[in-house]
């Protein structure tokens, strides 16, 4: 009999991050499932819920690799849990698998990411917005690496394009009282406003800049829209009636994509999630991973990591986000760039995309590379 | 930071032996843009890359063709998994900038490389404004001198006189030092007026 080989799935879905939590752990089960029927009995998943507890991340990273006997865990949503737990994978010889998209500045050798980081979200998104909306943003944030790390980068592509920052504010963690913000967001009048505030936070600034576009047209999402790198179907439900319609969002995947192998995938989605329920770019790369994670390991033979990093930089596969190579030296994934506008139907309309860009985790050819134009869409 | 640091087509030498520290270095300066070479022999003064980074548990004095962290010619990182203040005085004797702990984490190699590029640069400022000050302080003597010959020629008090020099320097764009030389020299008349 063949050996079954457990993978780890490593997500919260409490706290801040439930929502995406929710969505990359039901994206990695239903990868298993899917492949189950091809390949039954190859791999075998592990579940534990850290419950955004930071030690808890550690401990069940540890239990998987080491009492479980996991050389593969798929999991954390925030860069503090990853950084965590990477020398315990480390320690342990084992690969993560990292989905989400990021502010970047990391190329760990046991860790695959398939996540956006900056070049291939925030840069893209600088492009298309700079020409349409103006070089004169206003910078929201978290307090946290991914709101301050994004607004830097922000500020530094600005500088260059010799614009000029009207303002930056960071928040605590769940903080949901913006009056302050939107009354300086008022006065400034931005050409747009970079959101990387996270959860709750998010909702109720987006609610309220909804509310300053009723009272104030010139602050509706036509003439300042809100841009987000980091916002997807998953969460629109908690934006409040109306919420966030017309706002832009910058991902990998959109639910809305118009592929034949997309319109394949929503068809196997709904058996199981029903006709209503939308599909993130969280979902959809928690699930082209594992999918990609499984078929190194057939491939390979082995779930070995070293065998199955060698098999990935050889090989291109075919997934919902269309076809995805890891680059041997970064092990990051060329992702495709898409910027959807938030619409009525609880989706996003896309309006240009790039096809897939190289991942450039250091930004090291950002000055030297011409990149590549935009395909506007409408 | 304003601006993100760039090392696409840098050159690095690693002194080290080889292990599994520098297979993992290595990669990492690689993905950096880095062009690395690996020895463990003497450093020749006239093959100096844009950054060192050498080891300091095994490094001996003529490793690199320096000694004093003031005479480091580019910017060093000190890889160390030793804790006996003999090492680690001889890493900032060579002018280390950062440390990166043995066994090294693949994370600790960009935050060093950005700080001692930094502090090299810092130091280099800090220097070069030293040997401006110590230029100026030699020249001291002449703005005496040149306050002396105000005083006497045209009558002033010493606080007159001093602002007819600080005044013409300053207009002129020179230091303080050069004007009085200029003046003592003959080759600079003062106005009379500030």
């Amino acid at each position: 009999m063949r050996k079954t080989f457990k993978i780890g799935i490593l997500y919260s879905t409490t706290g801040p991050y439930a929502a995406i939590g929710r969505e990359c752990r039901d994206g990695a089960q239903f990868a298993i499932e899917q492949c189950a029927r091809v390949l039954p009995g190859l791999v075998e998943p592990v579940f534990v819920d850290p419950q955004g507890n930071m030690n808890d991340y550690v401990e069940g990273a540890r239990a998987m690799l080491r009492d479980v006997g996991c050389r593969h865990i798929i999991g954390t949503i925030t860069s503090a849990a990853r950084k965590e737990i990477i020398p315990v994978v480390e320690k342990h010889d084992g690969l993560l698998w990292y989905t989400c998209p990021y502010e970047g500045f990391e190329a760990n050798a046991n860790v695959i990411y398939t996540g956006a980081c900056p070049n291939q979200h925030l840069v893209p998104m600088f492009d298309y917005l700079l020409p349409r909306f103006g070089k004169r943003p206003y910078l929201v944030g978290a307090n946290y690496v991914w709101g301050w790390e994004m607004n830097r980068l922000a500020r530094e592509l600005i500088n260059a394009a010799s614009g000029e920052v009207l303002g930056e504010r960071c928040l605590p963690f769940e903080e949901t009282v913006v009056d302050r913000l939107i009354a300086d967001i008022e006065r400034t009048h931005p050409s747009f406003v970079l959101n990387n505030l996270i959860g709750p936070s998010s909702y109720a600034f987006l609610a309220a800049m909804r509310d300053l576009g009723e009272r104030n047209p010139a602050f509706k999402p036509e003439h300042c829209p809100v841009v987000s790198c980091d916002l997807s179907e998953c969460e629109l439900d908690d934006l409040g009636p109306q919420g966030g319609i017309g706002q832009l969002a910058a991902a990998c995947y959109f639910d809305s994509l118009a592929t034949d192998d997309n319109r394949a995938f929503k068809l196997v989605f709904a058996e199981k999630f029903g006709p209503e329920r939308r599909i993130s770019n969280f979902f959809a790369g928690a699930f082209a991973s594992v999918k990609l994670c499984i078929e190194a390991i057939h491939s390979a033979g082995t779930d070995e990591p070293l065998a199955v990093r060698h098999q990935l930089y050889s090989m291109t596969s075919a997934t919902v986000l269309g076809p995805i190579h890891i680059d041997s030296a970064t092990h990051h994934a060329a992702l495709p760039f898409h910027l959807g506008r938030i619409n009525d139907a609880r989706g996003f309309d896309i309006i240009a995309s790039l096809p897939a860009v190289n991942a450039d985790p250091y930004l090291t050819g950002q000055r030297n590379n011409r990149r590549p134009q935009l395909r506007v869409v409408s | 930071m304003r601006q993100t640091p760039n090392f696409s087509g840098w050159r690095a030498i690693l002194l080290h032996r080889n292990d599994s520290n520098t297979e993992r270095l290595t990669r990492q300066l690689r993905l950096l843009g880095f062009s690395v070479e690996a020895s463990f022999a003497p450093l020749g003064a006239g093959n100096l890359p844009d950054l060192v980074l050498v080891d300091a548990d095994q490094g001996w004095d003529e490793l690199l063709p320096w000694s004093g962290a003031e005479n480091a010619a580019c910017p060093v990182v000190a890889l160390l998994g030793s804790e006996a203040p003999s090492r680690i005085a001889w890493a900032m004797n060579v002018g280390a900038g950062a440390i990166i702990a043995k066994p090294l984490a693949a994370s600790a190699v960009y935050p060093a490389l950005v700080m001692a590029i930094a502090i090299h640069e810092e130091r280099k400022a800090g220097r070069e404004r030293v040997e401006q000050f110590e230029e100026r302080i030699r020249m001291r003597p002449l703005v005496h001198g040149a306050v002396k010959s105000l005083m006497a020629s045209r009558n002033l008090s010493e606080e007159d006189a001093y602002a007819v020099l600080r005044s013409n320097a300053m207009r002129r764009r020179l230091p303080l030092e050069s004007m009085a030389a200029s003046f003592l020299a003959g080759t600079e008349s003062l106005p009379e007026v500030g």
